[in-house]
C-alpha cells in the first residue's frame, strides 16, 4: 500500500511525451518554494491509501494514450518498497498489452538509488532534483542537513544511465531565500564531464502560486534572470 | 425575386459571394430533378437537406483534380505546359486552381501540396523557397475566399512540408486548410510533432490517420470539411439526412428504425442517384470540361456521398434521458441506428459509382450554419463530451468504423500542449490505433479556430457580427455556427 495523494491521467509535464503521474504523500525536506506543500505531511486526510492492483486500475485507462508514468510526490522513494512493486506491475502490463510503457522517478534525491537495486532494475530514468550545490544554500532552502546523497546520487544514476534529466528550479536572486543557479550549473557540468556522459538540464521559473511561508509573495522570477541562466547553461554544453 | 433583389443590394456581401449568390438563385429557378411525394415531405421536415447543392447540378459537388498528371503532362486547355522550375510550377498550380469548379466554385482540393513542391526546390535554399511559398500562399489564401479548401501533405516527411507548415506558422491564414497524413510507420515522430506544434499556433494541420483511411481506394486525397475521396475524381453530391428531424416524427425506438429510417434513406438515395444521373447523363460536364477531357479527372472515380448528422441527438430522443457519449444505452441506441443505415448503403444500388462498387458512401457531415441542436456527424455534443479525453477517443473509435469518407473529432488543447507537442502525439497514435480516422485540434487561445471543419477567425467573425463586409465567405456561414453550437464552450482538453 502507499499514501498517494493524486493520480493526473494525462499529463505533458512530468517527462517525455504524454504520462500518467502518481503523486505520492509525505516528503522529508521542506522546501522554501515548494509549490505543493500540501503534500509535504507523511499523513494527510486528503491522502488515500491504494493497493498496487488500484493505482494500475488507473494507469491501465491511461492505454493506449500514454508513454508511461511517472510517480513524484511529495518524496515517492520513502515508499520505494511500493514503487518497486508498482514498476514490476507496469512492466506486466507492458507484456500483457503488447504497449510499451516507461516508469520514470521524480526525486529530491535525498535517498540513494544504489541502495534499490530492484527498483532500479525496473526503472527506466530519474527526473532528479539538484536544488542548489552549496551545503549550507541547501540547507537554508530545504532545512534538510546537507546535501552529499543527492550528489552521490547524481554520480551514480550518470554512470548507470538512470538519469533522464536534471531539474533545477530557479528563484529570483532578490528573494529572501535564493540560490546560486550559476554554480550550481558549473558543478553539474563538472559532474558531466568527470563521467563522459550528460542529460537534459531543464530551468524551471519558480512561480508563487500554492507557496506558502517566506516565499508566498515573491514575484515569479524575471525573463531576464531566466534567459541569462538559459545562455550560462548553453555556454556550459548543458541544454 | 425579392431575394434576388437583397442580392443585389447587400452591403454585406462582397462582389464575388454577389456573383456566386445570383448564380445559385439563377439555378434554381429550374426544376429538372425528380420529386416524387414522400420525399417532397422529407425534405419539407428537413429531414432530407441538400446542403444547397442547387436545383440542376452542372458539376459535380467535390473535384480531386490529379495534379500531379497535370504537372507532368501539361494543360491543354489552359495553354500550360509542364513546369520547369519553382516558379513555373507556383504559376502553373495557381492558374489551374483557378479553374478547378465546386459548389463553392472555388477549388476544394489543391493536391498533395508538398509531394507537388518537393522535386522544384532542390537547388533552392530555404529562404528562397519560404519567400516564394509566402506568396503563394498569400495569393490562395486572398483568392479562395472559402476555406472549404484543403491541401494535403505527407506522410513522408519532405523539407517542402517543413518548409509549407514554417510559412504557415507566420502567416496565420484560414486557406487552405492542411491536412498531414500520418502513419507513425512512415511518418518520423519530429515530423509529426512539429505538424502538432504548427497546429497548436494556427489550428493547422489536421491529423488524418493513414493507415485507416488509405484502403478506401487506390489513392486518396483529404477535401473541404475532411472528404475521404478518390484522387482523379470526388464526389457528385453529399445530400444529407438529419437523423434528429426523423426522430421527433416518433417516439417509437421501432417505428424509427424499421419503417421511418429506411423510407427517408430511400427517399434521399434515389434523389441522390437521380442527382447523379444529371450531371452524368444532362449535364455535360464530362464531355466537354478540360479537367475530364484531359484526363485529370475521370468520370468512374466519382462517388457519392450519404451523410449523416446529429447521431448523437437522435439517439438520445430513444434513450430515455441517457446522453450519448457518456452512456451506454444511448451510444447503443447510436449503434443500432448506424447499423441500420450500413445495410440499407450496403444493399442499394446508385448509379456511375464504380470506384465504391455501386455504393453510396457514408459521411459524416459536420453541420451548416442554420443547425441547431444537431450535433456535427457522430460527434459527441458539445457539453456533453466526457470528462476522459481518453474515453471521449475510445468513443469516437467505435462510431469511426461506421464511416468510409470522412469523421472526424475537433478538440481544443490547453496551450501548455505547445511546449510537449509529443505528449499530443502520443495521444494520437493511441487514439488512431484504436480506430480513430481524423483529429482536428487548436490551442485554447488561438484567433483561428475550426468551426465544424473549416477554419475561420474569431476576430473576423466580430468583424461580421458588427455587420462589416468579410473576405471569406465561410466567416459568414461560422459566425452563426460558432454561437448556435456552443463552440466557444467546447471542452478544453488540458495536456
Amino acid at each position: 500500500m502507499a499514501l498517494v495523494r493524486k493520480i493526473i491521467p494525462q499529463s505533458t509535464v512530468d517527462g517525455p511525451g504524454n504520462r500518467t503521474a502518481v503523486f505520492l504523500q509525505g516528503c522529508n525536506i521542506r522546501c522554501a518554494y515548494c509549490h505543493n506543500p500540501e503534500t509535504q505531511a507523511i499523513h494527510d486526510a486528503e491522502a488515500r491509501e491504494m493497493s498496487v492492483e488500484e493505482v494500475m486500475a488507473e494507469v491501465r485507462k491511461g492505454i493506449p494514450f500514454i508513454r508511461g508514468i511517472t510517480v513524484s510526490g511529495g518524496e515517492c522513494m520513502l515508499q520505494a518498497a511500493f514503487l518497486t512493486e508498482l514498476f514490476a506491475a507496469v512492466r506486466g502490463l507492458s507484456v500483457e498489452t503488447g504497449h510499451p510503457l516507461t516508469c520514470l522517478i521524480d526525486s529530491n534525491g535525498t535517498i540513494p538509488f544504489a541502495h534499490h537495486p530492484e527498483l532500479m532494475a525496473y526503472c527506466d530514468g530519474v527526473m532528479l532534483d539538484v536544488k542548489a550545490w552549496d551545503a549550507d544554500v541547501y540547507h537554508r532552502l530545504t532545512l534538510s542537513p546537507d546535501n552529499e546523497v543527492v550528489k552521490e546520487n547524481l554520480r551514480w544514476l550518470l554512470q548507470h544511465d538512470k538519469l533522464t534529466e536534471v531539474r533545477i528550479v530557479c528563484l529570483p536572486q532578490q528573494a529572501v531565500v535564493t540560490t546560486d543557479v550559476a554554480d550550481n550549473l558549473r558543478h553539474i557540468a563538472d559532474v558531466f564531464a568527470e563521467a563522459g556522459k550528460r542529460v537534459p538540464v531543464r530551468l524551471l521559473r519558480f512561480r508563487p502560486y500554492g507557496v506558502v511561508g517566506e516565499l508566498a509573495d515573491t514575484p515569479s522570477t524575471s525573463d531576464t534572470e531566466m534567459s541569462d541562466y538559459a545562455s550560462l547553461a548553453q555556454s556550459l554544453g548543458l541544454f | 425575386m425579392a431575394d434576388i433583389y437583397s442580392i443585389v443590394t447587400s452591403q454585406q456581401l462582397s462582389y464575388e459571394q454577389k456573383v456566386v449568390a445570383l448564380a445559385h438563385a439563377a439555378e434554381d429557378t429550374l426544376s429538372v430533378l425528380p420529386m416524387p411525394e414522400r420525399t417532397k415531405y422529407y425534405f419539407e421536415k428537413g429531414v432530407i437537406c441538400n446542403l444547397n447543392e442547387g436545383n440542376a447540378p452542372y458539376r459535380p459537388r467535390y473535384i480531386m483534380p490529379d495534379y500531379a498528371k497535370a504537372v507532368r503532362q501539361g494543360v491543354k486547355f489552359l495553354q500550360l505546359d509542364p513546369p520547369q522550375n519553382f516558379d513555373e510550377l507556383l504559376t502553373f498550380l495557381q492558374v489551374l486552381y483557378r479553374h478547378v469548379p465546386s459548389i463553392t466554385t472555388y477549388p476544394v482540393f489543391l493536391g498533395d501540396l508538398d509531394a507537388l513542391i518537393e522535386p522544384f526546390i532542390t537547388d533552392l535554399s530555404d529562404e528562397e523557397v519560404k519567400r516564394k511559398l509566402r506568396l503563394f500562399l498569400i495569393y490562395l489564401d486572398r483568392t479562395i475566399t472559402d476555406s472549404f479548401c484543403h491541401a494535403n501533405l505527407g506522410p513522408q516527411a519532405t523539407r517542402a512540408g517543413r518548409l509549407i507548415m514554417e510559412v504557415d506558422r507566420e502567416l496565420e491564414q484560414a486557406v487552405p486548410n492542411l491536412t498531414l497524413k500520418y502513419d507513425p510507420a512512415i511518418t518520423p515522430d519530429d515530423f509529426a510533432e512539429q505538424a502538432i506544434y504548427t497546429s497548436l499556433c494556427v489550428a493547422n494541420p489536421a491529423i488524418c490517420n493513414d493507415v485507416l483511411n488509405r484502403n478506401t481506394y487506390d489513392r486518396y486525397g483529404i477535401s473541404s470539411c475532411y472528404n475521404i475521396l478518390p484522387i482523379a475524381g470526388g464526389s457528385y453530391t453529399l445530400t444529407r439526412l438529419v437523423l434528429p428531424k426523423l426522430a421527433a416524427l416518433t417516439d417509437d425506438k421501432e417505428h424509427f428504425l424499421k419503417q421511418l429510417l429506411p423510407e427517408a434513406m430511400r427517399c434521399m438515395a434515389d434523389y441522390m442517384s437521380a442527382r447523379i444521373r444529371f450531371i452524368v447523363e444532362e449535364s455535360g460536364f464530362f464531355e466537354s470540361h478540360f479537367l475530364a477531357t484531359e484526363g485529370l479527372v475521370e468520370r468512374d472515380r466519382f462517388v457519392a456521398m450519404f451523410g449523416l448528422v446529429g447521431l448523437a441527438e437522435a439517439a438520445n430522443h430513444f434513450a430515455n434521458g441517457k446522453k450519448y457519449g457518456t452512456d451506454a444505452e444511448a451510444d447503443a441506441v447510436a449503434e443500432q441506428i448506424m447499423e441500420t443505415i450500413t445495410a440499407f448503403v450496403n444493399e442499394y444500388e446508385c448509379p456511375y459509382c464504380e470506384i465504391a462498387n455501386h455504393r453510396l458512401l457514408l459521411h459524416a457531415q459536420v453541420g451548416i450554419d442554420t443547425d441547431y441542436g444537431i450535433t456535427s456527424g457522430i460527434r459527441i455534443p458539445v457539453g456533453d463530451e466526457p470528462e476522459s479525453i481518453y474515453d471521449h477517443l475510445r468513443h469516437s473509435s467505435r462510431f469511426h468504423r461506421f464511416i468510409p469518407t470522412g469523421c472526424s473529432d475537433i478538440l481544443p488543447f490547453d496551450i501548455t500542449g505547445k511546449q510537449n507537442p509529443a505528449a499530443v502525439l502520443d495521444i494520437i497514435k493511441g487514439a488512431f490505433s484504436l480506430g480513430q480516422k481524423y483529429i482536428a485540434f487548436y490551442a485554447s487561445d488561438s484567433d483561428l479556430v475550426r468551426i465544424t471543419g473549416y477554419l475561420v477567425k474569431r476576430s473576423e467573425i466580430d468583424k461580421w457580427n458588427s455587420g462589416q463586409a468579410v473576405l471569406q465567405n465561410t466567416t459568414q456561414l461560422g459566425a452563426p455556427t460558432y454561437a448556435s453550437a456552443h463552440l466557444a464552450n467546447r471542452k478544453v482538453r488540458g495536456v
